[in-house]
């Protein structure tokens, strides 16, 4: 890092405007990137949902909840019988699949915005021009984390007009947001977004295409996506403390990882390997 | 020793740099004046692009030091690269945007307002012909037209230095001409410095004021073009047109041809130092009477092309 300065905004917004014009236009990035939300926060919700509702009339007994600690059921089987399929699936057990989004967002823009660089050979325009080492990274980590964000919140807007509209006239009120539900998304899937940008930045560093980046990142987010699949349910299960003491969690690996991506992302090492 | 800030717009001493085992540049000292333009000439590997590169301030020298336009690259980089452009050996256009996005992305990035980045990329697009493909994506661009709007792009900010990389790889002859020509006339009208990186001997000849040929990092010879070929070059240079490749036989008959200084296969014959006219009728001769064909003589005045490889047989001479 060169600058000890403040960051300069007029330069860092300008590289992040042409990366998402060019990001716009390119059909490789774009349709992977909102098809999986779509099919994740709407289509998904909108089949299983009605799925759940038609089974819902019926007003059997859930099974599985019986398999749970008292403690982590009683959300659910607090409710009238006929809500309890509904809210389980609504509210619980597609919930996880919605911290993919932030994850897969912020790997694959980070992939193109370091590795497509190296790619398309334009990196080495951009290390003659006046910016410093510091910015230059801040507009690349940008570049993937405000599109991740406002597709996971966009597409989190979604599914829940999706969820409530499937469940109305069972559940009574609001399936979600819930209070979990709001710390999900406003404290760990920003976390999420990072802790995938800062493998990213790492892996991009080692690749010469988006595609390698790709293949590699998706090596190390794959793992860490079936964990996180595997445990939200369980975050929305427990107290918000919790909730947001594992978000903490999350933060602090995304952010030693960003830190120290920053710290050898420096034009020497860049034009090194580029 | 320590530059002072006072000095020409581009100074090094004992600047160096590696990569893992291998020398990029080694010991380079230069020194390049207001308004020169300095070509630095040699083949690939030799230093060049590294040699920009540090100048600029994108890669930090192991050893030695630079200076330009009085600033420390490897301190001051962004004050340096403010007040220099650069013409990178790819392009480096972004083919997703168009002609006009490409400029005003770097317009921006240097720090022009919208209103003045669009004034400015503009004239640009005029001054270099290509207001027509203006919103055009560059992915559809000949190698002409790409290194066209690279080369608009790096005078967007009328830089006092300029950092050429091969500026006339893959252009035809015209735009070749064009190019130099505008390099001429930024050096000698606007006062402005130029280093041009190539291994284009021709145009490395006809507009650049001084060569430094590189090899394996080394600055190997230093000069105006006229005083180098004539400091290196020694003897009558010739060439002989065998119609094809000349076969080692030929080429060790015409060797042991008193007055024949050197030789070198070429693609078609044989390019050689002779000692004076005479020698040509000799060898002529010699071959005449071992029944070898020989399709084309001539004696001529020693070229850039010479010199380079008069250079180049010594570097291999030292490697063996």
């Amino acid at each position: 890092m060169t600058a000890t300065t403040t960051p300069d905004v007029h330069v860092i917004r300008a590289i992040i405007a042409r990366d998402l014009r060019a990001v716009r236009r390119s059909k490789a990035v774009v349709i992977p990137m909102l098809t999986v939300p779509v099919i994740l926060m709407v289509v998904l919700p909108l089949v299983v949902g009605y799925t759940a509702r038609r089974a819902s009339r019926t007003g059997a007994r859930i099974e599985f909840l019986d398999s749970l600690p008292s403690q982590l059921a009683e959300p659910i089987s607090s409710l009238p019988q006929e809500e309890q399929l509904l809210t389980l699936v609504l509210g619980f057990l597609l919930a996880p699949l919605f911290l993919i989004v932030p994850l897969m967002v912020s790997a694959v823009l980070a992939a193109d915005a370091f590795a497509g660089e190296k790619e398309r050979r334009t990196m080495e325009t951009l290390l003659h021009l006046p910016i410093t080492d510091r910015d230059l990274f801040i507009a690349k980590f940008l570049t993937g984390f405000l599109p991740a964000i406002a597709v996971s919140w966009i597409g989190f807007a979604c599914f829940a007009v999706v969820a409530n509209a499937v469940s109305y006239g069972i559940v009574d009120g609001l399936v979600v947001p819930n209070t979990l539900w709001l710390i999900v998304i406003f404290w760990v899937a920003p976390a999420i977004a990072t802790l995938g940008l800062g493998i990213m930045v790492r892996v991009s560093a080692r690749c010469r295409t988006t595609q390698e980046a790709n293949q590699l990142g998706g090596a190390v987010i794959l793992p860490l996506v079936f964990l996180a699949v595997g445990q939200s349910t369980g975050l929305l299960l427990v107290d918000a403390e919790i909730a947001l003491a594992i978000g903490a969690l999350i933060w602090v690996v995304a952010l030693t990882l960003v830190v120290r991506g920053a710290s050898r992302f420096t034009r020497d090492r860049v034009a090194g390997d580029s | 020793m320590t530059i002072q800030a006072d000095e020409a717009p581009i100074v090094t001493r004992s600047l160096s740099r590696s990569f893992d085992d291998r020398v990029a540049v080694d010991g380079l000292d230069l020194e390049v004046r207001r308004g020169e333009v300095l070509a630095l000439l040699g083949p690939n590997g030799a230093g060049k692009t590294t040699t920009v590169r540090m100048l600029n301030g994108v890669l930090t020298p192991d050893r030695g030091e630079a200076r330009v336009l009085g600033l420390d690259p490897t301190v001051d980089g962004d004050a340096v690269r403010r007040r220099t452009g650069v013409l990178t050996e790819n392009a480096g256009l972004d083919d997703r945007l168009t002609a006009r996005e490409n400029l005003e992305y770097t317009a921006r990035m240097r720090g022009y307002s919208i209103d003045e980045a669009r004034t400015r990329v503009d004239a640009q697009l005029a001054r270099f012909a290509m207001g027509e493909m203006a919103d055009l994506r560059t992915a559809g661009f000949s190698t002409g037209q790409r290194k066209r709007l690279a080369l608009a792009r790096a005078l967007l900010h009328d830089p006092e230095i300029l950092f050429l990389d091969e500026p006339t790889s893959g252009l035809d002859p015209a735009a070749t001409r064009e190019v130099t020509d505008l390099i001429g006339t930024l050096a000698r009208e606007h006062g402005r410095t130029v280093i041009l990186a190539t291994h284009f001997l021709g145009e490395a000849g006809r507009v650049a004021d001084r060569m430094a040929v590189l090899d394996r990092g080394r600055l190997r010879a230093l000069g105006k073009p006229d005083d180098l070929a004539a400091e290196l070059w020694d003897g009558v240079p010739a060439d002989l047109d065998f119609g094809g490749p000349v076969n080692q036989a030929v080429l060790d008959l015409v060797d042991n041809v008193d007055g024949v200084l050197r030789t070198e296969a070429r693609a078609t014959g044989a390019t050689i130092a002779i000692r004076d006219r005479e020698t040509m009728a000799r060898i002529l001769a010699v071959l005449a009477a071992h029944e070898i064909d020989v399709f084309g003589a001539a004696v001529r005045q020693a070229s850039m092309e010479d010199v380079y490889f008069a250079l180049e047989s010594g570097f291999a001479a030292e490697q063996r």
